[in-house]
């Protein structure tokens, strides 16, 4: 009797456990995504790569699942860089499982352990955040816990450490060098429209919030007393009516000092404001930034990317052509005052100059300056932005004369018929490159760039894409005189032009040829031909792509943050898929 | 609902409090305080004539050395890299050694202290050295060095004898690399806002006597008692200046990388 008691109990849990396993996985989800990017270095006398340092492949890949069930969801993203391509960092070598999370969210409550990636408001006190083309991931790894508890309102609470390449979170396994610190921070959003039913269907909207972040970390220095607990704090508003809508952000830290500020000891301060307004057709935004002393790390010796736990936005127009797109503004943390205006127009279809399809019109005016800096007095001496002192003083709305970057640009966008599509744009840049690139003693880019890029659809399969670009500088061109110790700064200055021919077979086939030429640069060795050959094959959402030829040395960046590309030559391929 | 937002004002009250610490900014400065122990550091300064954040952080680095104790912090500059490279009338400190230790790391200012990092693949930043300097001086000393130079003037022939004598009982594979070093040369630098035509340079290796990895000194059990003794020699090339020079020799332990002692003596 006692046996069969047994038996039928085993058969109901294993019925019961094959039942609700069952159930439980109809209700799953799991998406993901695979890239791997990889490129064959070659010797190119060329373009003067003469050594390879012993490195002829660099391999960047990722593959990341995620499982969601319900209010349940988890994630793991394994990464190799076997080796890293050249231009991201050597810390990046080696392969492992680089993220992971499970949270649960029930509408009230959201918990979430692992590797946290979040934003308060614009980011200006924390955002973590991970961006492949970069090689940048900050995340957080640790906990977080989100609650509403009414309807409009949310509440944030997380704490964690930010990811430093593959180095060990453990403070009993760290490297010598590692003084990485905890972040701990929360965050409140209100917004009204949801919180007040009379205010549900409101032409009027408005948001308030406010985020407090801390970072703890460990006074390792010799010289410097360096505080164990940085705090910076936010708030933010959020205000709308009609095709109207402004927001703002204010974000306060105090004395941080670090490596990136030179260890002094002034307190931090970023304003961002925007001011937009948009209606069927016609679009225009005004922002303006400033931002004195805010670099944010979770290590006070860190320096380039390394572990930022806030990121300050840029308000820069984000070229995506080869020309425009090879002086792009980094954002500078130390201080910046910036401001831009953009203004979309879309002249409607029927009118003369709007055609049969209407015709987009964009202008761009973006500028960014130095912040003003004043010397302090330090034991009766005049100082300015020594180690150890407050360093500076600085009128708030004060905009210094040094200008860093300049972006002017107007674009035409017009399908001009069924199958003719054009796009033009012109450009005025004016770049600091001294200050963006680091390029001591170099002269300032001011350049004038067009661009022309026609697409020619065939039939309904096949079309064919031209782009004609070229950069204009004013100054820095063949014949300009320069120091043969300075040299190296020249490489990419001077004229360059640039087209591409691409032909495309929908909706799997791809074929370009493409060719940028310094024909203009003062150096004449650096005149080159940077030609590729690129075949792209699409299938439902797997990609791969092939290319060969020369890359020019440049800049990648991703939201101002940038990283350096160096010249290349040799083949790339690059495969990615989803599910 | 109530309960909830007085814990989570609480919270954010007690964050506030905690998360915030202001330093007095008119005591910024640590004090001095001499490091006990007897062991000597090594830094490696991988730099170049054409690196312009590279005079700051060696400034830095020779701060830390004053700070912390000149007889026991030596400093060398290696240059390597691509901004070390030979151009027009920016001096050429490359040697083939310090091409071989800098191992196509990334760009200069990079330091490495006792080859802590190095050994790993890795490099540190002038600002994270602290930390490393600080513990390598706090370690055991496990071996004591002395130096003895005799130099040829006619013949700038220089002969270096080094003796090492075991601290205590112990085991392992010892190397030891000699090196010569000259200081104090005047010449081409790129600094923030131009070039600084007469930059000093300091402490610059010029190479090794007996290779970048150096020779074997101990392999196996040694005693208190022991003593090695190496010897290499080397000709004082005609443009360096022999009474600027010094020889600089570290011993490590093959296994792991890690500088176990180092210790300088004048050429002259």
């Amino acid at each position: 009797m006692r046996k069969h008691i047994l038996f039928t109990l085993a058969l109901a849990l294993t019925f019961g456990f094959k039942a609700s396993a069952q159930s439980f996985l109809e209700n799953s989800q799991v998406n993901g995504s695979f890239q791997t990017d990889a490129q064959y270095y070659m010797l190119d006398k060329g373009i003067d790569i003469t050594d390879l340092y012993d490195k002829k492949v660099g391999i960047n890949g990722f593959g990341k699942v995620n499982y969601t069930n319900g209010n349940f969801s988890a994630g793991i993203r394994f990464e190799a860089f076997l080796p890293e391509m050249n231009g991201f960092r050597s810390e990046l070598k080696g392969a492992g499982l680089a993220n992971f999370f499970a949270t649960y969210d029930n509408g009230f409550i959201g918990m979430t352990v692992g590797d946290i990636y979040d934003q308060f408001g614009s980011g200006l006190v924390f955002r973590t955040y991970e961006e492949w083309s970069l090689g940048m991931d900050n995340a957080l790894r640790g906990a977080r816990v989100v609650i509403r508890p009414t309807k409009g309102v949310t509440l944030k609470g997380l704490y964690g450490r930010q990811r430093f390449y593959w180095a060990p979170y453990m403070e009993r396994d760290f490297y010598d060098d590692d003084i990485r610190g905890i972040v701990r921070g929360v965050d409140g959003e209100w917004d009204l429209n949801q919180s007040i039913p009379a205010l549900n269907d409101s032409k009027f909207r408005m948001s308030l919030g406010g985020s407090f972040v801390s970072k703890k970390q460990y006074d390792m220095s010799i010289f410097y007393y360096i505080p164990e607990n940085v705090g910076a704090a936010a708030g933010r508003l959020n205000l709308g009516y009609g095709n109207w809508s402004f927001s703002t952000e204010y974000a306060y830290k105090i004395n941080d000092p670090s490596a990136i500020n030179n260890f002094i000891y002034k307190e931090g301060q970023a304003l961002m404001a925007s001011l937009s307004y948009s209606q069927k057709g016609f679009g225009a935004v005004l922002q303006v930034k400033r931002v004195d002393n805010m670099s944010f790390k979770s290590m006070y010796t860190g320096k380039q990317n390394d572990l930022d736990i806030n990121f300050i936005p840029p308000i820069n127009y984000t070229h995506t052509h080869s020309l425009p797109s090879m002086y792009t503004y980094s954002t500078q943390p130390n201080g910046e005052m910036a401001a831009q205006f953009q203004v979309n127009y879309t002249i409607p279809k029927g009118t003369a100059l709007g055609g049969k399809y209407g015709t987009k019109l964009a202008l761009n005016v973006s500028q960014v300056n130095d912040i003003v800096r004043d010397s302090i007095m330090v034991n009766d001496q005049k100082v300015i932005n020594k180690s150890g002192t407050l360093g500076y003083s600085s009128k708030f709305f004060a905009i210094d004369k040094h200008r860093f970057f300049r972006d002017i640009n107007f674009e035409i966008d017009k399908k001009i018929s069924k199958d003719w599509h054009l796009t033009a744009q012109y450009i005025n840049l004016y770049y600091d490159i001294e200050t963006i690139e680091g390029h001591a003693g170099a002269p300032v880019v001011q350049a004038n760039i067009g661009f022309l890029d026609v697409t020619y659809k065939i039939n309904k399969k096949q079309s064919l894409r031209l782009e004609l670009q070229g950069l204009w500088e004013n100054k820095v061109k063949a014949g300009y005189e320069y120091e043969e110790s300075e040299k190296k700064d020249y490489q990419k200055r001077g004229d360059w032009a640039a087209a591409l021919l691409e032909y495309t077979i929908s909706p799997h086939w791809s074929f370009s040829i493409a060719d940028k030429w310094n024909y203009g640069n003062p150096v004449e060795e650096y005149r080159d031909h940077y030609f590729t050959g690129t075949i792209s094959y699409i299938h439902e959402a797997t990609r791969i792509m092939l290319s060969a030829g020369r890359q020019s040395e440049g800049v990648v960046c991703v939201g101002g943050v940038c990283r350096t590309v160096p010249a290349s030559s040799g083949v790339s391929l690059t495969v990615s898929t989803s599910f | 609902m109530k309960k909830l937002s007085i814990i989570t004002a609480i919270a954010v009250l007690m964050l506030f409090a905690l998360g915030c610490d202001k330093i007095d900014i008119n005591n910024t400065h640590k004090p001095y305080e001499p490091m006990g122990g007897s062991k000597t550091v090594l830094i490696k300064d991988f730099t170049g004539a054409r690196c312009v954040n590279c005079p700051e952080a060696a400034e830095y680095a020779h701060e830390l050395q004053h700070r912390l104790g000149e007889d026991r912090i030596f400093i060398m500059s290696v240059h390597a890299g691509f901004l070390a490279q030979p151009l027009g009338q920016f001096p050429n400190f490359l040697t083939d050694e310090g091409t071989e230790w800098y191992n196509n790391h990334d760009s200069n200012p990079l330091f490495t202290v006792d080859h802590v990092a190095l050994t790993d693949g890795q490099t540190f930043s002038v600002e994270q050295i602290d930390t490393p300097v600080t513990n390598a001086l706090n370690e055991v000393q496990l071996f004591e060095i002395f130096t003895e130079n005799t130099y040829d003037e006619a013949s700038r022939r220089l002969s270096v004898e080094n003796h090492f004598y075991p601290m205590g009982d112990g085991d392992g594979k010892y190397y030891a690399t000699v090196c010569l070093v000259e200081d104090s040369i005047v010449g081409w630098q790129t600094v923030p806002g131009g070039v600084n035509k007469e930059y000093v340079f300091r402490n610059v290796f010029r190479g090794t006597l007996n290779g970048a990895d150096g020779e074997l000194v101990s392999n196996g059990p040694f005693y208190i008692d022991d003593e090695f003794v190496t010897n290499s020699s080397i000709v004082l090339d005609s443009t360096y200046n022999a009474d600027q020079c010094y020889i600089l020799t570290y011993l490590y332990n093959k296994t792991d990388g890690k500088i176990v002692h180092t210790m300088m003596e004048k050429v002259k």
